[in-house]
This record gives C-alpha cells, structure tokens and sequence, in this order.
C-alpha cells in the first residue's frame, strides 16, 4: 500500500465517521480545533481506523499525542510498517 | 411602518417584557416553591430546580401564545419513558425553552459553557446539576449522566453540538449515544422546527412562527450493545431524525398554502 492509498483511506475512512468536508482533510489541521473531534471522537476514531486496517491500535500509548490530521496518518504508515517486518 | 413591523415590534415588548417578568418573579418564588416541592414531595434541591425549571419552560409555552402557534406531535406522555435519553435538534436558542411541552419535569440538560455565563441563569442550572459538557471530561459527562439515569431522571442532549445557521442538521457527537449503551436507557428523539423563524442564532429580535416539536418513537438500546454499538445508534437515531424532520417541513410548507 502507497503512502498515498493510506492517507486516502484514513481521509475517506474519517470523513464517512464524522461528516467532516472532504476538501478540507489537510494534514496540517488539528484534529480538534479544526475538524471538531473531541475526546470521544478518538474513541471511534481508533475504532474506525481499526476497521479500515484490520489492526489493533487502542493500547497504544502513541495515540493520545495525536494532535493533527497528519500524525493520524504517519501513525498508520508506522503501524503498517512494523506490522509488515513483523 | 406596516402592520408586519408594528406586530414584530409588540410581538418583542410582549415577549421580552412578559419573559423578564417571569424570570424575576421566578427568582423570587423559588425558595418558597422549593420549600414546598421539598416538604411535598421530598425532592433534594437538583430536583426541586429542575421541576421548577420545566415549570418556567410551560411560562414560556404561554407567554409566545399570542404570537407563535405551537404544538406537540408524536408520542403521547404516557408513552414516553422517564428513564430515558431526549436527542434533539438545535435551531436557535430558545430550543431548551421549549422542553416545558415534554411530560416530565426531571430532565438534566447537558449544555455548553456559554448558557452558564448568563448570570441570571447561571446559579440554576448549577443547583439543577446540569451536565456542562465543555467544562467536564467526557469521562466526568458520562458518570453524571449515568448517576441521573439511575436516579430514575432523563438527561437530554444537543448532539449537533451547536446552532445550525443553515436548517439543515450537523453531525452528531456521540457523548449521547455512549451515555445510551453504557446506561442500557432508550433514547428518545426530538425533532423541533419553526425556531429559527422565531429566534434564529444571530438575530436578537423574535418573529411570528409556527413550532412543532415532535416525539419520535422510542429507541431501544438492546441491539447495541456490541463493540462501537453506540456509532450505529448514532447514524440511525440521526437517520430517522433527518427524515421526520423532512417530513414536519414538508408538512408546514402544505399548511401554510
């Protein structure tokens, strides 16, 4: 999977959860501030990203340091990728 | 000036004036009216000011009746659970004054900050153990929600969040519908239209409208109780509000033929 197919999915993934506007899915924005989530939304965010990837990410501790729309997507990369050597 | 300006103009000295009237004189009786609710029923005071409350809401549903025409459709208060969780939309906010219309007067609201900043308000909705969503960790929401539930109360949300300035609905947070599965209590939805004709976010001044709040069917929280339940219970109680909400503007369009 290209870098690109993951921030693809992560973006489509998310914008089908939380209504978001699809042309404004800019790594840059805050996941928070700018596309609305609040804590409980990350709950379903991990669920959602856990469907879309068919991983296990909700004991990780990395999670709670997600602050924009591109730490979603180097997270995934990074999971991905140790999932692949592993 | 024509008489649609004339009437706006008494439509607001009325409502305002009679509003005001109401909120004092509500200040004023509280302690005495609580004393009896208390005596009478022996309600702690989260109870007593919530009753007191719905009380000032059914003021409000008299005062607008000259000049906006309400009515409650859908279920009839015998049909709707104590216990529950009221989802409803947001237009304008005048919403909550509204809830007066509901059949039971033991409802915390989870609101936003700002209500609380309206000192004249502000002492009430703390005596009332309102949820202050912003304020509180979901964490926090949740367990006092929870505590409401099994005291035997309802909690109701806006799960839009905000105002829509559009008419059309936004997306739903989820703090409801966790409360929901965590609870196993039903949720209730409430479909409001004709507010943001009446006071739309924005504008300071009220205008003639026709409101209808509806009580949909109850929703039963039993066939989501597996992992991410509560996103399912969501999009569906969100699904089939967007459709009744079509379904009551379609209608006062035909009425207003």
């Amino acid at each position: 999977m290209t870098e690109q197919e993951i921030v693809t999915i992560i973006n489509d993934a998310l914008v089908e959860e939380f209504e978001l506007d699809a042309d404004e899915m800019q790594p840059e924005l805050s996941i928070y501030d700018d596309l609305g989530l609040d804590s409980l939304d990350t709950v379903d965010m991990v669920i959602v990203l856990e469907g879309a990837f068919k991983f296990k990410i909700r004991e990780e501790a990395e999670i709670k340091e997600i602050r924009t729309l591109g730490d979603i997507h180097a997270f995934v990369q990074r999971k991905l990728e140790v999932e692949a050597k592993n | 000036m024509n008489s649609e300006q004339i009437k706006i103009i008494a439509m607001n000295l009325w409502v305002y004036g009679l509003l005001l009237l109401l909120t004092i004189v509500g200040i004023l009786v509280t302690p005495t009216a609580g004393l009896y609710f208390f005596l009478r029923y022996g309600w702690q005071t989260p109870r007593i000011i919530r009753h007191i409350i719905w009380l000032y809401g059914k003021g409000w549903l008299l005062i607008i009746r000259p000049f906006v025409h309400f009515q409650r459709q859908g279920l009839t208060d015998d049909q709707v659970p104590e216990n529950c969780i009221f989802v409803i939309n947001h237009l304008s906010f005048f919403d909550t004054y509204f809830m007066g219309a509901l059949p039971q007067s033991d409802i915390t609201f989870a609101v936003r900050s700002w209500p609380f900043k309206m000192f004249w308000y502000r002492l009430f909705m703390q005596l009332a153990n309102y949820l202050e969503v912003e304020d509180l960790s979901w964490e926090q929401t949740l367990a006092k929600g929870n505590m409401v539930l099994k005291q035997g109360g309802a909690v109701l949300f806006f799960p839009e969040g905000h105002r829509s300035r559009t008419g059309k609905m936004q997306r739903f947070y989820s703090g409801a519908f966790h409360l929901a599965v965590q609870s196993g209590c039903p949720i209730v939805p409430l479909c409001i239209t004709g507010t943001d004709e009446l006071l739309p976010p924005g504008r300071r001044y009220v205008k003639p409208a026709k409101v209808r709040l509806k009580i949909l069917p109850v929703v039963d929280v039993a066939n989501y109780q597996q992992e991410g339940g509560h996103r399912q219970l969501r999009k569906d109680v969100k699904a089939s509000m967007v459709a009744e909400l079509e379904r009551m503007l379609s209608n006062t369009e035909h009425e207003s033929r």
